[in-house]
């Protein structure tokens, strides 16, 4: 996935992020969380739909969001009712998430007809449409767009070719169809395709696609002061934070916020590479393939849509489930916070006891902000030196691989493949048993976790940073 | 020596709106342009977390920057 440059949705967002920790901060959450979106959006800050009414609308649902509840669900229940009941025991929701007002059902109708149409005689548009969408008018078919629900079969049937997918962003961004239209032709996300990815987030112009996410129960945790945190480094946070703010700089700020602990992830994916290699001298002698088990989204999308491989994804932790159980071994009272660039790992988050949140570069930036720490102000640093090149160099696509084979000394052969698109087709031939090669290192995000929906900075920039850091110790 | 000077505000409120995204226009610049600046970062610009991204060319304060505006910026006002 290509990072996005920062629209005006990304800011907006971000804004918010940074008001509604203000009101934590103060101790005022649950007093002026209603009125906040008529705080920030007034009858002449710039609109992008039809009133401020409906602007104020849509962004009390992204406030529900950026809470950590699901909109749909709790579309009944008040803002101040849900800050109250902050923080929540259970963990269940959807990460991403509609936001169904927001949704402009994208008038780019899916399916239109182009002048290639030669109002031939066999009419197949016609006769293949299920709901008699298609017509005859001034010698060219025609689409009623009411009555369209975008099947496709139209398309199909020409014999000319002359109808045209026009696909939505959303869906566009999508590798795993995962999202269609529902009858208001609205987005609908399919949660049996569905892998988190945060794709769709970033592709969509209007902002309506969101994730929700635990950045208001952290600063509610950080606020009270009663339990200890344990901040988890992912490997790709080098150079996230700030031109020239170094990892030494992002530790001491993390613990200036509050943190007890601050660890490198890439310590985990150390003790994740060694059991991995374990795992694949096995495969390598059984003349097996292994699958990589640290990406959550290529993980899940080998368990939805290819049942039968899921034997073959390596059974090893991922390295923030091992940095989550070794923080627990030590000090089971304090509660682990995961800081990467990945919606995938919320929901690996959920399903996992020991990592208790997740929060995004920018959401953690968003706290540093709040709470008045420039990290280019500050002088004072706190060395990181949790893990070495074998864990650190996870952070890019061809990492793990590379880790690997510096930890067998037999003869492999492997392949890196980053997208989950391409991976889908890698799939396929694996499943016809027409791989050439032991190990798989799958990878959802282009450059991998480098190139995550959160990612701040360039891939080539960041990648860079990250071999700089891994060379350092 | 340059003529021109260009101030990015690389503190955490810019940076989170994206003043990453400034220094990338700033070294994808036509060689021709980017001779005529002196770039310099700062930690902090008046004081304008607000509007960020921030940044300085010529003495002038500019926000809520992004690249497009910027680069009209240095478009327009370049000596």
């Amino acid at each position: 996935m290509s990072r996005n440059t920062i629209s005006e949705v990304i800011k907006l967002k971000r804004r918010l992020y940074i008001e509604l920790l203000r009101l934590v901060k103060t101790g005022k959450l649950v007093e002026e969380i209603s009125s906040l979106s008529q705080k920030m959006i007034t009858k002449d800050s710039p609109r992008y739909r039809c009133c401020e009414f409906k602007e104020r609308a849509i962004f009390d649902q992204r406030i529900k969001a950026v809470m950590g509840f699901n909109i749909a669900s709790n579309k009944d229940k008040s803002l101040e009712e849900l800050a109250e009941s902050l923080p929540r025991q259970e963990k269940k929701r959807n990460i991403v998430e509609v936001i169904y007002t927001a949704c402009d059902s994208c008038p780019i109708d899916k399916y239109i007809v182009t002048d290639a149409c030669r109002n031939c005689v066999a009419h197949k548009c016609v006769n293949a449409c299920p709901v008699s969408a298609i017509v005859i008018i001034q010698n060219k078919a025609y689409i009623d767009q009411d009555k369209c629900v975008e099947c496709g079969k139209c398309a199909g049937a020409c014999s000319y070719n002359a109808i045209l997918e026009n696909q939505r962003p959303c869906s566009r961004a999508c590798e795993l169809d995962a999202i269609n239209s529902d009858s208001n032709r609205q987005a609908k996300i399919d949660r049996e395709k569905c892998v988190s990815c945060g794709s769709c987030i970033t592709a969509c112009p209007f902002g309506a696609i969101t994730e929700t996410g635990d950045l208001i129960q952290v600063a509610l945790e950080l606020f009270s002061e009663k339990n200890k945190l344990a901040a988890m480094l992912a490997p790709s946070f080098v150079g996230q934070f700030g031109y020239q703010q170094g990892p030494a700089k992002i530790k001491y700020a993390l613990k200036k916020l509050g943190f007890e602990k601050v660890i490198e992830v890439a310590a985990g994916a150390e003790i994740t590479a060694a059991a991995e290699s374990k795992e694949l001298k096995e495969k390598i002698i059984e003349e097996e393939t292994l699958l990589s088990s640290c990406c959550p989204a290529f993980k899940t999308m080998v368990l939805n849509e290819f049942e039968s491989l899921s034997n073959l994804i390596s059974k090893t932790d991922s390295p923030m489930a091992v940095t989550a159980q070794e923080i627990k071994n030590e000090n089971n009272e304090l509660k682990t916070i995961f800081i990467g660039p990945c919606t995938a790992k919320k929901e690996e988050a959920l399903q996992n006891e020991n990592v208790d949140y997740v929060l995004s570069f920018e959401e953690l930036l968003a706290l540093f902000t709040a709470h008045n720490i420039n990290l280019a102000e500050i002088e004072k640093a706190e060395k990181l030196e949790d893990a070495g090149v074998l864990g650190r160099q996870f952070a890019y696509a061809g990492g793990l691989q590379k880790s690997l084979q510096e930890l067998i000394t037999v003869d492999y052969k492997s392949k890196q493949v980053d997208g989950l698109g391409r991976l889908k087709k890698e799939l396929y031939l694996i499943k016809a048993k027409k791989n050439n090669y032991n190990f798989l290192e799958g990878m959802a995000c282009t450059g991998g976790c480098i190139g995550g929906p959160s990612a701040m900075i360039s891939k080539k920039a960041a990648k860079k940073l990250v071999q700089n850091f891994a060379a350092s110790n | 020596m340059p003529k021109n000077t260009l101030k990015i505000c690389i503190g955490t409120p810019c940076h989170l709106m994206g003043a990453s995204e400034l220094l990338e226009l700033i070294a994808e610049l036509d060689q021709n342009l980017r001779d005529k600046i002196e770039l310099k970062t700062s930690h902090c610009i008046d004081d304008c977390c607000e509007q960020a991204p921030v940044a300085e060319f010529n003495g002038r304060i500019y926000q809520d920057l992004n690249p497009e505006k910027l680069y009209k910026i240095i478009r327009n006002n370049i000596r």
